[in-house]
């Protein structure tokens, strides 16, 4: 599904650059369940943001779902996150002016499907994520796991193979973390590959995958099961 | 994404801030009801002229002296002479001066002239009579009202029999004329005509202001022009007397009209860039507020050409709806303008295109740069904007 060869991402600073990433290389297999762990400044987020394409590499290669994506261009790009890729995010990202509904239809908007079709596959997926009775909801009217269930239901209503979940239990208290984490074992076990980054071991060891970065370099991955 | 689901995200983020964007409207409401109401009262002014040309016909000739030459009562009887007995030709001594009823003082346009001035046309008599030939001859002060000067000195009673003082001297009221109303004629409303010799003693000169001829008809005045042209050409040189048929001086008049009418709509269009900057304004707040929903939708897959729509459809959709209501308005405060201004407002389709077209371009003007700007946003700071 993933694989990433000799990633190296530098950020300009001034007249110095920063190396975020020293080349990092790994794969991840479809179907898998992976987190990537780290401190913060470790590079794991600049890692995740360039895996889902909302950041490019300076030098590298980065092969998704067979195709070599590291000189996609952002046209490509859009259309790649929107079928390949599903993003729940630490903060939500929800559209406050929108019902759970519409947020949850929005990627099929870039998809060109009709309304009709939209509402139901949106229904759909939050009925999936146990909020069929909160359609019309805005996002200030649910609870914090309740928002991230919408996003979850927002990054699955498109069927991608793929989903990026930057901290999903970071702004929530460990009982509802749990139940997230809960719901992408449940999402990865209906074939989804789903990759967690998180700094909490915690959620680390309930994943089959574990990728640990340090001062922008890998230094320790491990499988299990 | 879709041109309908472009218009309904569009729509909805107009709709989410209803009041701000109303306010956002105002300018382009304002801008597109001033362009048609305006421009329809240039029009009524200036079709008011060319009503008038089409009714009168032009068989009236204006011979004005000009460059050192000047005219005096003498000269009637020379171009009379000149001319076809059938041709009428009527003298005026234009001045103006200060006019009391005793009780009312204000200013008022004199013309001296002869017993034929209302055979000219243009003019009736509401009360009373016009001036006679005798009352030239035996000198008597005596004066006809225009309709307005007749309300404001004697407050719409009959005048007739009444007194008035001009310059200082005494006159006695015989007669008040209808109103002419709107066009060219209007100023005869507040011309007080005397007998031609008292003027000329009045005023304390004999000479002319202008000397107007009738004819029978337009062919009559296109001969009766070139005929006088020559023989002041003749006689004083080349362009020191104009002579000009009623079409000329009208058709002149209505190019003032026109020029006024581009006037208007010109500082119409002003306070619509107005409201385009306004519009502007708004949508680079509106950018700056949904940067987060910006960095959103770029995650779910929205390009740089989808955000760029969504917002150039959101100001569109504020500045055409704006200009749909300011044309309403428009019409509506035509209807209600002889309530107002008097003048009839004559509508011109032109004008609502016009509005239209400018209200569509500000739209797309100053929503071009907040669009892509919102599309130019990384999708990483975006998603972390906290505003």
């Amino acid at each position: 599904m993933i694989r990433i060869k000799n990633l190296i991402k530098d950020y300009p600073m001034g007249r110095e650059t920063f190396r975020a990433l020293h080349g990092v290389s790994f794969h991840i297999a479809q179907g898998r369940l992976a987190a990537i762990i780290g401190q913060s400044g470790s590079g794991k987020t600049t890692l995740l943001n360039i895996l889902g394409g909302l950041d490019t590499p300076t030098a590298g290669e980065y092969w998704l779902d067979g195709k070599l994506v590291s000189q996609f261009d952002q046209v490509d790009w859009s259309h790649e996150r929107n079928h390949t890729i599903g993003f729940v995010f630490q903060s939500f990202n929800l559209v406050p002016a929108l019902s759970a509904r519409d947020n949850v239809a929005m990627p099929l908007i870039y998809r060109r499907a009709p309304l009709k079709t939209r509402r139901r596959l949106a229904e759909e997926a939050l009925r999936q994520v146990g909020l069929g009775d909160r359609l019309h909801h805005r996002p200030t009217q649910l609870s914090g796991g309740q928002q991230q269930r919408v996003a979850i239901a927002r990054a699955l209503v498109g069927n991608p193979p793929l989903i990026l979940a930057d901290e999903p239990t970071g702004n929530l208290d460990s009982h509802t973390g749990e139940e997230i984490i809960e719901l992408l074992r449940h999402l990865n076990r209906q074939g989804h590959t789903v990759v967690i980054v998180t700094h909490s071991p915690e959620v680390a060891s309930q994943c089959q995958e574990i990728f640990r970065m340090q001062d922008g370099r890998l230094v320790a991955s491990e499988a299990t099961g | 994404m879709s041109w309908s689901d472009a218009l309904r995200v569009a729509w909805s983020g107009m709709w989410g801030s209803k009041l701000r964007s109303l306010l956002t409207m105002l300018g382009v409401i304002i801008g597109v009801a001033a362009v048609i109401v305006l421009v329809a009262i240039g029009n009524g002014a200036s079709q008011a002229v060319s009503s008038r040309i089409e009714t009168l016909g032009s068989n009236l000739l204006f011979v004005t002296p000009g460059g050192g030459t000047t005219f005096t009562a003498s000269q009637v009887a020379a171009i009379q002479h000149e001319l076809p007995m059938t041709a009428l030709v009527v003298p005026e001594l234009n001045s103006g001066g200060k006019v009391s009823s005793g009780t009312t003082v204000g200013p008022a346009a004199l013309t001296g002239t002869t017993p034929q001035y209302p055979a000219l046309g243009g003019i009736s008599i509401a009360y009373g009579s016009f001036l006679t030939a005798q009352n030239l001859t035996a000198l008597q002060h005596v004066a006809v009202l225009g309709a307005n000067q007749a309300l404001t000195l004697f407050n719409g009673s009959n005048p007739v029999g009444e007194h008035i003082t001009i310059l200082g001297q005494t006159f006695r009221v015989i007669g008040v004329l209808n109103p002419v109303g709107q066009g060219p004629g209007a100023s005869q409303d507040n011309t007080i005509f005397i007998p031609l010799p008292v003027a000329e003693f009045l005023v304390g000169s004999d000479s002319l202001s202008n000397i107007v001829v009738k004819t029978s008809s337009p062919t009559a005045a296109s001969l009766a022009d070139s005929l006088l042209t020559n023989l002041y050409t003749n006689q004083y040189g080349a362009n020191a007397v104009t002579v000009a048929s009623e079409d000329q001086v009208l058709s002149a008049l209505s190019a003032t009209h026109a020029t006024f009418t581009d006037l208007l709509a010109g500082t119409a269009a002003i306070s619509l860039l107005v409201g385009g900057i306004g519009i502007m304004n708004i949508m680079l707040v509106s950018v700056t507020e949904r940067t987060r929903e910006i960095g959103i939708r770029r995650a779910l897959g929205a390009t740089r050409e989808d955000i760029v729509l969504q917002f150039l459809l959101e100001s569109m959709t504020i500045s055409l709806t704006g200009g749909l209501i300011g044309i309403a308005l428009g019409f509506g405060l035509m209807r209600l303008s002889p309530l107002i201004l008097k003048s009839p407002a004559v509508f011109s389709p032109d004008s609502v295109v016009l509005a239209f077209v400018f209200s569509t371009a500000v739209g797309l003007g100053f929503g071009l740069y907040p669009a892509i700007k919102a599309s130019r946003l990384d999708p990483i700071d975006a998603l972390r904007y906290s505003g």
